[in-house]
């Protein structure tokens, strides 16, 4: 009957000496992978309602922005327009703030024309550190 | 062969005891797993322009109400719908209640001017003054490229 002896003497059960590995491994997994949205952009404060204030036409750095994406910059009273690219207008501020410090930037933008058009020109301004930003419809 | 007393008596192992190490590991998992809130508006369907001058925004999460623009002009806050000129109704009664709101504008990229210069022009009827344009970080580089 010694051919008949039992030969697997394997274990039953399943081995859990790893187990903290896997979960530790699941852990880690999961912290790397979770991206949380954390909100971003360009900051704004819109002047309330109603709020009316005079600034002197002379301190006004005009924008335009067309449909088309170019830009039309006016400065204060001179009836001279200059039809620039977008990312030309970080520039045009420095100059222009440089000259006079109580510089507003209007940014008027045509209807139709595509919100990232605006943006654009909006982050030109934000990167060269202008903080009175108007932004309105052109009509 | 005891010449004096000094058997070893103590018998405590000196590991640290693992066999709860699991029990702990899959603890932490589902304490991150419970304590991690998603934002529970679903994804719309909006590309968001890239700016450079992109900043991080410091309000707390419960500050922060989400509008999106889409590209055909459609405003949504909080999953509904609703056409422009109700957006002050909206966004009114949640100012009242908490100060120091920020509108977070995600506007799709090819959305009319118009239709953020209305809901602009909503938001300071209702007070809410500080926005944010939801912009994406764009780097010199890529700029350059385009």
């Amino acid at each position: 009957m010694a051919l008949m002896r039992k030969k697997n003497r394997q274990s039953a059960e399943i081995p859990t000496a790893s187990m903290a590995d896997i979960a530790f491994l699941l852990l880690v997994f999961f912290l790397v992978t979770t991206v949380f949205d954390e909100e971003k952009g360009l900051a704004i404060v819109l002047p309330e309602a109603q709020e009316q204030v005079q600034v002197s036409q002379k301190n006004i750095l005009h924008i335009v922005v067309q449909e088309d994406g170019l830009v039309r910059v006016k400065r204060g009273e001179s009836p001279a327009e200059q039809t620039v690219r977008s990312n030309e207008i970080g520039s045009i501020w420095r100059l222009e703030f440089a000259k006079n410090d109580k510089l507003i930037a209007a940014v008027k933008t045509a209807p139709g024309a595509p919100y990232k058009f605006m943006i654009d020109v909006l982050d030109q301004l934000q990167d060269a550190k202008a903080d009175k930003i108007s932004l309105q419809i052109l009509e | 062969m005891m010449q004096g007393g000094f058997k070893r008596k103590s018998k405590a192992a000196s590991e640290i005891p693992s066999s709860s190490l699991a029990d702990m590991a899959f603890l932490l998992l589902i304490f991150f797993m419970v304590s991690t809130t998603f934002r529970k508006e679903k994804k719309r369907d909006v590309t968001i322009p890239a700016a450079e001058a992109t900043r991080k925004l410091d309000s707390p999460r419960k500050d922060v109400v989400h509008l999106f623009i889409e590209r055909d002009g459609g405003v949504y806050i909080n999953d509904v719908h609703y056409p422009i000129d109700q957006v002050h109704q909206v966004i009114g009664p949640m100012y009242a209640e908490n100060q120091a709101l920020v509108v977070v504008i995600r506007a799709d990229e090819d959305v009319q001017y118009q239709w953020v210069d209305a809901v602009q022009k909503q938001l300071q009827q209702a007070n809410a003054v500080r926005v944010t344009f939801y912009t994406n970080v764009e780097h010199r580089m890529t700029r350059e490229r385009r």
